[in-house]
């Protein structure tokens, strides 16, 4: 099993001809994804990589059926190809867009709450199960099918996570970025329960990073919800502290936020929190000898 | 972005909350043109985009036009936490009755606005937040509907605030609330809100940090980073629109995303280099963005030797590569530089690297490309 996706996943992209989204489009083709339509409007009517192109994602779903939605759209564009997806009565979006206003996240957000969507991102790499799927910019070379599902903030430390493993024959039953934004849809919380539910996964690897509190949040949750193996990475050790202005920040983060207190409550609840990237090998391997033990 | 002061202050008053009276000034003669015009005694504030300005001297009280001056010729020109005072904000003292603090950011867990009030303000307000955590009132708002008046006066009951009092702060949390939607800030706070012995309020403290994403969409902001940002390399790059943090070692350090660029800065630091700075690419690579990353990066004096961590997800690394070998070519860049790049792409990016004579790493390690860093930087400063 995996979680989110499989290979029956039907996927729209919205930006289909985009610089980006055209390139990506024939890489997710090349690993399996069934992309089954693009949507850029002013373009519908011309095909990329053979994929047809529709004006908006009603049109694009009057021919195919589909569940969901990858999104290359321009940040400032982005909001109203949320939205336009939400309103089609898609169940899945993956935001691979950078740079979105955060009010325009919150509204995104807001949306897919009412709606009962799944959103990954904004700023994710998107969604892998390795040998079946992938909806996102994930190099698939890095990936191999396994027992271990990843889930991070950074795309290119998930892979440079991701890559270690399955360098050293360890495969993945599916990699998501919760994405790199200050406020995403999914958080780490979302995503261990998915994996806990999950028969397949036998550890899950959770990369986090300075700022935000979600680490703090997934450590309490884990203490009381997860039963599996969790191994994390904290990307920011030896960050300098940046300058604050006003006090509100502060007062939400009540003294979290930093490496420092995310270690300390994942290793509080038991997660083994490794140094480097490369030690998630070992760590790994040694969760495994004591499952097999 | 962070504004100064006193433009939070004018973007408040300009929507209808109260703000005390007063002029910017840059000269210790204006500052006594305004106490003259005043004709009260005033505060004289450092404009400088720092916490904690007033522990560290920033923030001093004239009783007349001679002191005002006398006072605004030691703060000009001085250093308040690291950051050189060229302005002052000269406002009306107030006869102070109470002091409420009232905010709005985002709560980056719930991804929600929040609402945060609380019937003591002032400088110690992260004290009392830590210390007495109920006297602070968090309420979470709807991104879609907004806070509204009666939703407002909901939280300022809860303050204990009541009569006309309560419609005043209301009144103020409300439009507060407007300003942080209408401007895209991230964070919209007055500390303190002054309750004066007359029962009029004021909004003496102001902060207004504003989405940089969202810049684009306020061109009634005057951005003028020059003001803001006062170490070179770090304008050029906010210029440039490239995420760059200088920090104090000598090894250069480029990342293709923020995650991973931290972390390369962590690996540095953990085989025991000193990175000069985290930069992040994000998923903007091309051939010219690699040029500007590399030319900020060699900005910095102290750099040794630089470091660049590729992925090839969205970023398409071969035009990464190009410009790599373009920079290294036309400035004739003497340290050494090594590149790992792995992902979609690779082989061609990698061919064109090692045929320029690049230090390529083909593994997914950062480690190995830190420890080689590392490696080289140590001998460089041997030399």
């Amino acid at each position: 099993m995996t979680i989110l996706v499989n290979e029956n996943t039907r996927a729209i992209i919205q930006g289909i001809t985009g610089r980006i989204g055209s390139v990506q489009t024939r890489l997710m083709l090349n690993y399996g994804t069934r992309v089954v339509a693009g949507v850029t409007p002013g373009k519908g009517g011309q095909t990329v990589e053979g994929v047809p192109v529709y004006n908006t994602v009603k049109e694009a779903l009057r021919e195919h059926s589909a569940d969901s939605s990858i999104i290359f759209v321009p940040a400032t564009f982005a909001k109203d190809a949320a939205f336009e997806a939400i309103n089609a009565g898609l169940k899945l979006l993956v935001i691979i867009t950078e740079h979105i206003p955060v009010h325009d996240t919150m509204k995104i957000k807001a949306m897919a709450e009412r709606h009962g969507v799944t959103v990954l991102g904004p700023n994710t790499p998107g969604i892998i199960s390795p040998g079946k799927t992938k909806l996102g910019i994930m190099p698939g070379n890095l990936y191999m099918p396994g027992q271990v599902g990843i889930t991070a903030r950074s795309a290119t430390l998930s892979y440079e996570i991701a890559g270690n493993l399955t360098e050293a024959g360890i495969g993945q039953t599916t990699c998501l970025g919760i994405g790199g934004d200050m406020v995403t849809g999914v958080t780490f919380i979302d995503v261990l329960k998915l994996f806990e539910a999950d028969q397949d996964t036998k550890a899950i690897v959770m990369v986090g990073e300075i700022g935000r509190t979600v680490e703090e949040e997934a450590a309490e949750f884990i203490k009381e919800h997860v039963s599996k193996p969790v191994v994390a990475f904290i990307g920011g050790r030896h960050a300098p502290l940046g300058k604050r202005m006003g006090h509100a920040g502060a007062i939400i983060e009540h003294g979290r936020g930093t490496a420092e207190t995310k270690v300390a409550a994942l290793r509080e609840a038991g997660v083994e929190v490794i140094e480097c990237p490369m030690e998630v090998v070992s760590a790994i391997r040694d969760v495994f000898k004591r499952g097999s033990a | 972005m962070r504004l100064f002061e006193f433009e939070a202050k004018a973007f408040f008053g300009s929507n209808g909350i109260p703000i005390p009276r007063g002029k910017v000034v840059e000269t210790p003669n204006e500052a006594r043109e305004v106490v003259e015009s005043l004709r009260k005694p005033v505060m004289l504030k450092a404009q400088v985009l720092a916490g904690m300005r007033g522990k560290a001297g920033g923030i001093k009280l004239a009783h007349n036009h001679v002191e005002a001056e006398e006072l605004s010729k030691k703060l000009l020109g001085t250093d308040i936490c690291g950051c050189k005072v060229t302005k002052l904000l000269v406002e009306e003292y107030l006869d102070v009755d109470r002091e409420l603090y009232l905010s709005v950011t985002f709560d980056s867990s719930k991804g929600k606005p929040v609402v945060i009030a609380s019937p003591e303000g002032g400088i110690e307000i992260e004290e009392i937040a830590f210390k007495s955590p109920e006297k602070l009132i968090h309420t979470y708002v709807d991104a879609f509907t907004g806070l509204e008046l009666s939703g407002a006066q909901e939280i300022i009951k809860k303050m204990g605030l009541t009569g006309d009092l309560l419609l005043k702060v209301s009144q103020t949390l409300w439009t507060l609330y407007k300003v942080f939607e209408k401007y895209d800030a991230v964070i919209a706070e007055i500390n303190p809100l002054i309750i004066t012995k007359n029962q009029e309020v004021s909004a003496a403290g102001a902060v207004l940090n504003l989405d940089d994403d969202a810049l684009y969409r306020h061109p009634e902001v005057a951005v003028k980073p020059e003001e803001r940002i006062e170490d070179p390399i770090e304008l050029k790059a906010w210029k440039l629109g490239i995420p760059y943090v200088r920090l104090d070692g000598d090894i250069g350090t480029i990342g293709s995303g923020a995650g991973l660029a931290i972390a390369t800065v962590d690996l540095v630091k953990y085989y025991g280099g000193r990175a000069a700075n985290f930069l992040d690419t994000g998923g903007r690579i091309t051939q010219e963005h690699l040029e500007n990353a590399l030319e900020i990066v060699t900005m910095n004096p102290n750099v040794r030797a630089v470091l660049i961590n590729m992925y090839g997800g969205i970023n398409p690394i071969v035009e990464g590569a190009q410009g790599i070998v373009k920079f290294i070519r036309e400035k004739k860049l003497r340290i050494p530089v090594v590149v790992k790049v792995r992902g979609n792409f690779e082989d061609e990016a990698w061919k064109i690297l090692e045929e320029a004579g690049v230090d390529v790493v083909k593994a997914t390690q950062t480690e190995l490309a830190a420890q080689r860093i590392v490696q080289l930087a140590q001998m460089e400063e041997k030399r």
